[in-house]
């Protein structure tokens, strides 16, 4: 019983792929994982697909991958077998049309490595094992070889939005409409990008927290530092959802101090915490709690990137209308 | 030190770490825990409400089980930051978290009611179209891949949250049924 780890390894591809790094993803199957809130955000799948077909990347989605899970796992409505079958499925069909699976939410990135790591205790994977003989019973037999059984030696590496825009950056950048100047930008990592230990062996726990800051200054921003950089956004696994009166002040204090260092906007490299920082109803509520309206708009790093590609505003912020300021800052990056 | 009053060796006992290590091995490592307070000092629940890890640890090293029917649990953000800041290796106090849960379903303390409602419309969607919200992105799966995950989630909590779902939906099916029969029998 052997189990890797299917984090993509980044320092391999920096040496291999020195002066190019963009080389190593040239004629490789990129799959989208597909993260249940970019319903509200479409502009962060926009984003990156068009960011890879500008590239000559080959880019797809796969039709048979449901939802990570992982709001169910942290909630006990799901063992620690179930989740890792549920991420198996996945996982198997997506090896199937892709060789590096993108992932634009901090959380199912979490729940991607999560459920691999949970198959390394032996009777979670034996369990495991057992709930997909089950299904194989009874779906009637498998459609292709392997179809239910737990992914061997897969060709499958997953690699989070934010280190394959990074790691890319000298040739996003060719790419690019506008800039960011005259723009202070704070960055928002999100917990389960900083604190993720599953894949501590390359280079995203501890070292290397600054990318968001990196490509902020590649761009042309100034990026700006505050106290709550690295606190979470408030979503605490549906905390927001289950207390808001007690997660909202986690959201409140993290956007007050990006407000006080008067930064432009909050960059963020996941959906989930977008949401929560940028949800018109929270606002409110946050105004009603603590007598105070903040406006600070939020993006995701990869509708930022649209939006400096010069796409169309529908296409990049689609469905945003009512966040904070949203079309304010479109206007003054793609100002002529 | 911890902050606990601890009178004498006896007040230690390891049964209630030793079934919680019986269901996952690495919870084992918390008898490494040195009560730096490092995990709480940078908590975001600690920051909102009485979510005290180190406290929670305590309790458990003691064998004190009445941390299952304390609320405070279900106040952790799983945010992975207590691991990240712990000074020990492999002290692993989400999964503990996730183990006391369980732990305190199975004991029938559980959370809130109310907390638990909040999944119900949340279930329902992951075991009828497989994703979190109506109307995803991609449209629905296919019927095919909804059977699986209707199959691997078996026995699990979130089929009785969905199945509650149904029977209340009936219930008040049931009920706007009868009332319209008692209004047009007055009519």
């Amino acid at each position: 019983m052997k189990v890797n780890n299917l984090a993509i390894d980044i320092e391999k591809i920096k040496e291999e792929y020195p002066e190019n790094p963009l080389e190593f993803f040239k004629g490789k199957r990129l799959c989208l994982f597909k993260a249940c809130l970019e319903k509200y955000f479409p502009g962060v799948r926009f984003g990156i697909k068009n960011l890879c077909e500008a590239l000559d990347l080959k880019v797809n989605i796969c039709e048979k991958q449901s939802c990570c899970s992982g709001t169910f796992f942290q909630r006990n409505l799901i063992t620690r077998a179930q989740f890792a079958a549920i991420n198996e499925r996945n996982l198997n069909e997506i090896n199937r049309q892709g060789d590096i699976l993108l992932v634009s939410c901090n959380g199912c990135y979490n729940s991607l490595l999560r459920g691999r790591d949970f198959l390394k205790t032996p009777e979670v994977y034996k369990k495991t094992q057992e709930i997909l003989k089950g299904v194989k019973e009874e779906m009637g037999g498998e459609k292709y070889p392997g179809q239910y059984e737990i992914l061997d030696n897969p060709n499958l590496r997953v690699m989070h939005d934010l280190d394959f825009i990074y790691l890319i950056r000298e040739s996003v950048i060719n790419t690019l409409k506008y800039d960011l100047k005259g723009l202070k930008i704070a960055s928002h990592y999100g917990c389960h990008y900083l604190n993720l230990d599953r894949d501590r062996d390359t280079e995203t726990y501890l070292r290397d927290k600054r990318k968001l800051e990196d490509l902020i200054e590649l761009f042309g921003g100034e990026p700006v530092d505050y106290s709550e950089r690295e606190a979470c956004c408030g979503w605490g696994a549906s905390q927001i959802v289950l207390h808001p009166g007690d997660a909202l002040k986690t959201t409140y204090s993290k956007l007050k101090s990006a407000e006080n260092v008067e930064a432009s906007f909050l960059l963020m490299p996941c959906p989930t915490c977008l949401y929560t920082l940028s949800k018109p109803e929270f606002r409110d509520q946050i105004e009603g709690l603590f007598e105070e309206r903040l406006d600070i708009p939020t993006i995701h790093l990869n509708e930022l990137i649209a939006i400096l590609r010069g796409c169309e505003e529908e296409k990049c912020i689609a469905l945003r209308r009512h966040s904070p300021r949203i079309h304010e800052i479109y206007e003054t990056i793609t100002k002529e | 030190m911890t902050n606990v009053n601890i009178e004498s060796d006896e007040e230690w006992s390891y049964d209630f770490l030793e079934s919680l290590v019986e269901d996952i091995e690495e919870n084992r490592n918390i008898m490494q825990c040195i009560s730096c307070g490092k995990c709480v000092g940078e908590c975001p629940a600690a920051k909102i409400s009485n979510f005290n890890i180190r406290k929670i640890i305590s309790k458990v090293l003691r064998g004190d089980r009445s941390v299952l029917k304390d609320s405070d649990i279900w106040y952790c953000y799983l945010c992975e930051r207590c691991k990240r800041v712990c000074p020990k290796e492999g002290i692993n106090i989400p999964l503990l978290i996730i183990n006391l849960r369980n732990e305190s379903f199975k004991k029938g303390y559980g959370p809130k009611y109310n907390d638990l409602t909040k999944y119900v419309d949340m279930a329902s969607r992951f075991l009828t179209n497989g994703t979190v919200l109506d109307d995803p992105l991609d449209g629905e799966l296919s019927e095919d891949r909804v059977k699986e995950l209707d199959k691997i989630c078996d026995f699990a909590r979130i089929k009785y949250v969905f199945k509650a779902r149904n029977a209340n939906q009936q219930k008040d099916s049931d009920k706007e049924e009868s009332q319209e029969k008692k209004e047009s029998e007055i009519l």
